[in-house]
């Protein structure tokens, strides 16, 4: 299994001193209890629906995924071979929980769930999507989401 | 990850981030995180556990009801069970393995292995309903001739438009990974991740043919072949085992 002490120690490294964009505000947005929320899913693991064009390399846009993909539509097109895939190979919940999120919906845990989720590539240089990042921020108000719940691998 | 819920949360949306490095978290200060002691890859934990997985999400958003932000970032305290080797596997049962990862010797044993992997894989799909082969869109076969055609140095034309060679050979290597870990998969017992790498790196020939696909990028003139070879085929952890 590969976890951060498992890693090649350069590689460890790399990844825990990885530059991150030096931000001067801390942003902070409150909003109703989690029963009243609408939450999406924006997942870093280069996910795209099955037939659309998979990441290459470092893309620093995104994937539109439609809250009614089916399990066996979802691809990963990560760049990244330095994690588990057979995780989310047995069970697309591990990386994109859509299913847990409509039981918690169902079960009145959260208000709803969104029309629809998201997803980068997380080894993009960050700073590269801020465009994409902010324009995606309208798309998710457009949906009423209010709640988003951002997945690494 | 982490500045993406930054970004986001600047425009008005509430973000929390699930962490599994958490100094690069503690790096990026996002408003929110939840940093889980899972290996990369499981960003929720174990795969078909219903009940944990809920726990690690719950926990996540619950981060949004909280007023003493930003920055918070918490741990989760419980590790995943799925981490664990499972004794009960038995990985399918292949030719003798071989160090030797030429193109002649590959090219027979790879087209072996695939199809007699064809049943395992086929009850992969039946018990879970999908399959993650697909970002090349070649048969496995052709996935395996694209690898053996690079071992001799041929670079075969790319069939997709606006697919580089390269990029179509990354993922032809993917999509033969998952085929192969999926078949080795299939069944009742719950392998974990590292003894699946196992399996495939030591045990099958095209494990042998990716890891000599990375030599053979390394020693290219070519900086972009050398790049994505010597990166993107064979985990860097799995180099250092290799010796």
């Amino acid at each position: 299994m590969t976890r951060l002490t498992d890693l090649l120690p350069a590689q460890a490294k790399r990844l825990a001193e990885l530059e991150c964009p030096d931000f001067t505000t801390r942003p902070w947005v409150t909003g109703p209890a989690l029963a009243q929320r609408r939450v999406a899913i924006v997942s870093s693991a280069g996910l795209v629906v099955r037939g659309e064009n998979p990441f290459r390399g470092r893309d620093p846009d995104y994937r539109v995924i439609p809250g009614s993909t089916k399990p066996a539509d979802l691809l990963m097109s990560h760049v990244s071979i330095n994690y588990d895939r057979t995780g989310f190979q047995e069970d697309w919940n591990v990386v994109f929980p859509l299913d847990r999120l409509n039981e918690l919906a169902a079960d009145g845990a959260i208000g709803s769930v969104a029309q629809t989720h998201y997803s980068f590539m997380g080894a993009t240089d960050p700073v590269t999507m801020e465009t994409n990042a902010r324009e995606l921020a309208g798309r998710l108000k457009q949906d009423r989401v209010d709640a988003v719940i951002l997945s690494p691998v | 990850m982490s500045a993406l819920g930054h970004y986001l949360e600047e425009e008005g949306i509430a973000t929390v981030a699930i962490s599994l490095i958490r100094p690069q978290t503690e790096n990026t200060k996002p408003p929110r995180a939840l940093w889980v002691p899972f290996e990369l890859g499981r960003p929720f934990g174990p795969p078909n556990d219903r009940a944990f997985q809920k726990r690690v999400i719950l926990a996540a958003l619950r981060l949004l009801e909280r007023t003493d932000g930003p920055v918070i970032i918490e741990d989760f305290a419980d590790d995943d069970p799925r981490g664990q080797p499972d004794p009960a596997w038995h990985p399918p049962q292949m030719q003798a393995a071989t160090r030797d990862g030429s193109a002649d010797v590959s090219a027979a044993r790879i087209e072996a292995e695939i199809g007699s992997l064809r049943g395992a894989h086929d009850r992969w799909v039946a018990q879970h309903g999908r399959t993650t082969v697909g970002l090349s869109g070649l048969s496995m076969a052709e996935c395996g001739q694209t690898v053996v055609a690079w071992l001799r140095g041929e670079v075969p034309s790319s069939p997709r438009e606006g697919v580089s060679t390269i990029l179509m050979l990354r993922f032809a290597v993917d999509d033969l990974k998952a085929y192969y870990l999926e078949a080795a998969s299939a069944g009742a017992a719950r392998p974990s991740s590292r003894q699946l790498g196992d399996w495939f790196w030591n045990n099958t020939a095209v494990g042998t043919a990716i890891i000599a696909l990375r030599a053979f990028g390394l020693a290219s003139d070519d900086e972009r072949a050398k790049a994505i070879l010597g990166n993107f085929m064979v985990p860097g952890a799995r180099v250092a085992m290799l010796g």
